[in-house]
């Protein structure tokens, strides 16, 4: 038992609530940010869930091979920052074009 | 934690990543380029000049390509190994041709980029194809979840963002955010199934997977499938869909019309022909490699697996792909829905190389005859965007209805256009008919348990390549049949060389497919049968997570 106290069943349970709660933003916000945050929610959802698998693997190290979970971790942070800024800078272009940050209004193209 | 130190790169095996990096940097020298010597000149001057020196990077790759033929084998440190950087990239004929085929499309992408003035950036939006390009040569080499999983991000941002960059244009805005939202979504979904994986089988190499799968399925003497695992089945689930949204399929292909229409045609090109062309190579490493203990039978047999959804998936995606396309005015959105058509085809292709994996004959024919269509299909793709690249140029629109008269004005390119189209519908005697042939052929070597299914999925596409002749039709009816006052101009020659080119490769490869087809069919056994290296010091076989087991129960009992 390399973990502490706290089962792994509650980290995965953690996670899928995350997720879950991100996937619904994601449906149901309008507002382009909030989509954005919802979007951040499930990455980082998917990272608890990474970390704790590695963190309660019996035998971590060798076993995993080269990449262990909490690399993969840091990557998908790295990711995560890349897409925020891509985000960002789209929401800005649509904003000035049509003075709007909801979702909704930016449907010129249809059909 | 025991640290566990990983053993030292060898930096020869970075030749093999020659072309990566050659694009890697030269987009860096685009960028600044643009903003160092070219300041100030005017956009259309430094989009010829920029755009000139972005073709020097597709064919320094084609040089890098080539040299190791010239030099002989073994020269240039052009070591055989299989897989390099800890067997995270393969180095096998697979990445090696498809790397060939990715720079060729780029080289047809940049040209069409040239041909009129859509953004003020021209050193952005070529690093941004450049990039692009980096990621699909890394999604098609990569032999492990995280690699993959980057190279898809590294190849959809630069997409999110060269598909913005139509200046003036509300569409292209929207069109990038949409592409954004529904991308980065997907991203997140693949993610979340990429760890769930990993908890279950502990490892994220595709080879190693495989074997702690077929482990644990020998252990629990089931068949494979995925019958009572809820875990596994979650997450090939969350993979699909994250494969789903890259490839266009039914029902995640709602981002794609309105992102192909928003975006300039040279991105639109880019996002139906590399994109497409990279993720499915990495849906097959997935499907037919790593999760393949997964399948499940098709017909007959209980068990579930990912082979009926891939049938669900890919029987609606053809069907409605072309009843939609039936309805489009515009040259890009039709294409769209085209394409949409053409990834329903190639998931019945993927079908037909799983049952005959399972079957044990002939699977690298199998998987060879998709990539084959996969490589004819991104060629006529991209071919028929650069019409509309030139509609755009000329007219500032792209519709249909934009082409009429052009069979008079410009016979040669309506010529290779109007061949274009036929290899779309798969016609004999282009290589869009051999290619669907050759893979529907397939099926028949399936088991006959399989086959039933399998049959229907064939027939169901013929009736849909006999639905998809009206609207290619109609594009042939525009440049032969309508007349028009308005007319797009002479096309440039940056749109005329890659029509002419990839009408060349549809009639070239209809009547000689055999060196295509061979190819292809080798770098398919590669990519099935790759393993992990074989005596790797600190790389033994990976163990699965404790207290997970595969099948069965879920990490709560713990």
């Amino acid at each position: 038992m390399t973990g502490g106290d706290i089962p792994l069943s509650w980290f995965l349970l953690f996670a899928s609530a995350a997720f879950a709660i991100g996937l619904f933003g994601v449906l149901a916000r309008r507002n382009a940010i909030a989509v954005l945050m919802a979007i951040e929610l499930m990455l980082n959802a998917a990272n608890i869930n990474l970390v704790a698998f590695w963190r309660y693997s019996d035998s971590p190290g060798p076993e995993a091979g080269p990449i262990a979970g909490v690399m993969l971790a840091i990557f998908v942070i790295t990711v995560a920052a890349a897409e925020v800024a891509v985000g960002i800078a789209l929401i800005l272009l649509c904003y000035r074009r049509w003075h709007a940050a909801d979702v909704d209004r930016y449907d010129s193209l249809a059909g | 934690m025991p640290p566990s130190s990983p053993p030292p790169i060898d930096f020869s095996q970075l030749w093999a990543l020659s072309p990566e990096i050659l694009l890697t940097l030269w987009g860096l020298v685009l960028l600044l380029v643009d903003v160092g010597p070219l300041r100030g000149r005017p956009g259309s001057s430094r989009r010829k000049t920029v755009g000139s020196l972005a073709l020097i990077g597709p064919i320094g790759v084609f040089a890098l390509l080539l040299a190791p033929l010239v030099a002989g084998p073994g020269a240039g440190g052009g070591d055989p190994d299989p897989t390099l950087v800890y067997g995270t990239i393969a180095g096998d004929p697979l990445a090696t041709s498809f790397n060939g085929v990715i720079a060729l499309l780029l080289a047809m992408v940049i040209g069409m980029s040239m041909a009129w003035d859509f953004t003020e950036h021209w050193g952005a939006y070529f690093a941004l194809l450049l990039w692009a390009a980096v990621g699909m040569m890394v999604l098609v080499a990569a032999e492990e979840l995280l690699i993959l999983f980057l190279a898809l991000e590294l190849m959809t941002i630069c997409l999110y963002l060269a598909a913005a960059f139509e200046k003036d244009k509300r569409r292209s805005a929207e069109a990038g955010m949409k592409y954004f939202v529904y991308g980065s979504v997907a991203s997140a979904l693949f993610l979340f199934g990429l760890s769930l994986l990993y908890g279950l089988t502990g490892t994220t190499f595709l080879d190693g997977i495989r074997r702690v799968l077929v482990e644990s399925a020998a252990a629990t003497g089931e068949a494979g499938g995925l019958s009572g695992d809820l875990v596994g089945a979650t997450a090939v689930l969350l993979i699909l869909v994250g494969f789903g949204f890259k490839l266009a399929a039914v029902p995640f292909h709602q981002w794609a019309p309105d992102t192909y229409e928003g975006a300039p045609a040279p991105v639109s090109a880019w996002i139906a022909s590399g994109s497409k062309l990279a993720s499915l190579v990495a849906l097959m490493k997935v499907l037919l490699h790593a999760l393949a203990p997964w399948a499940g039978a098709v017909g007959g047999e209980a068990g579930g697996g990912w082979v009926l959804i891939v049938a669900a998936i890919a029987a609606a995606t053809m069907t409605y792909g072309n009843l939609a396309a039936l309805a489009q005015r515009n040259l890009k959105r039709m294409l769209a829905y085209s394409s949409i058509a053409h990834a329903g085809y190639m998931l019945v292709g993927v079908l037909a190389a799983m049952v005959t994996v399972r079957s044990g004959s002939s699977a690298a024919e199998a998987a060879g005859a998709v990539l084959f269509y996969l490589v004819i299909y991104s060629l006529t793709t991209v071919g028929a965007f650069a019409a509309a690249a030139w509609l755009a140029r000329g007219l500032g629109r792209d519709d249909i209805d934009d082409l009429d008269g052009l069979g008079v004005r410009s016979p040669g390119l309506a010529v290779c256009l109007a061949i274009l189209m036929l290899s779309l519908i798969g016609l004999p005697p282009t290589a869009g008919f051999v290619s669907k042939l050759a893979m529907f052929l397939e099926v028949l070597n399936a088991d006959a348990s399989a086959r039933s299914t399998l049959l229907l999925l064939v027939a169901l596409a013929l009736v849909n390549s006999v639905i998809s002749a009206f609207y290619y039709a109609r594009v042939l009816r525009a440049l032969f049949l309508r007349r028009s006052d308005r007319s797009p101009g002479p096309a440039p020659r940056g749109v005329s060389w890659p029509i002419v080119l990839a009408a060349l490769a549809a009639v070239g490869f209809g009547l000689e497919p055999a060196p295509l087809v061979d190819s292809m069919r080798s770098a398919a056994s590669a990519m099935l049968t790759i393993t992990l290296p074989p005596s790797p010091p600190d790389l033994p076989a990976p163990a699965p997570v404790a207290a997970i087991p595969v099948s069965g129960g879920m990490a709560m009992q713990k």
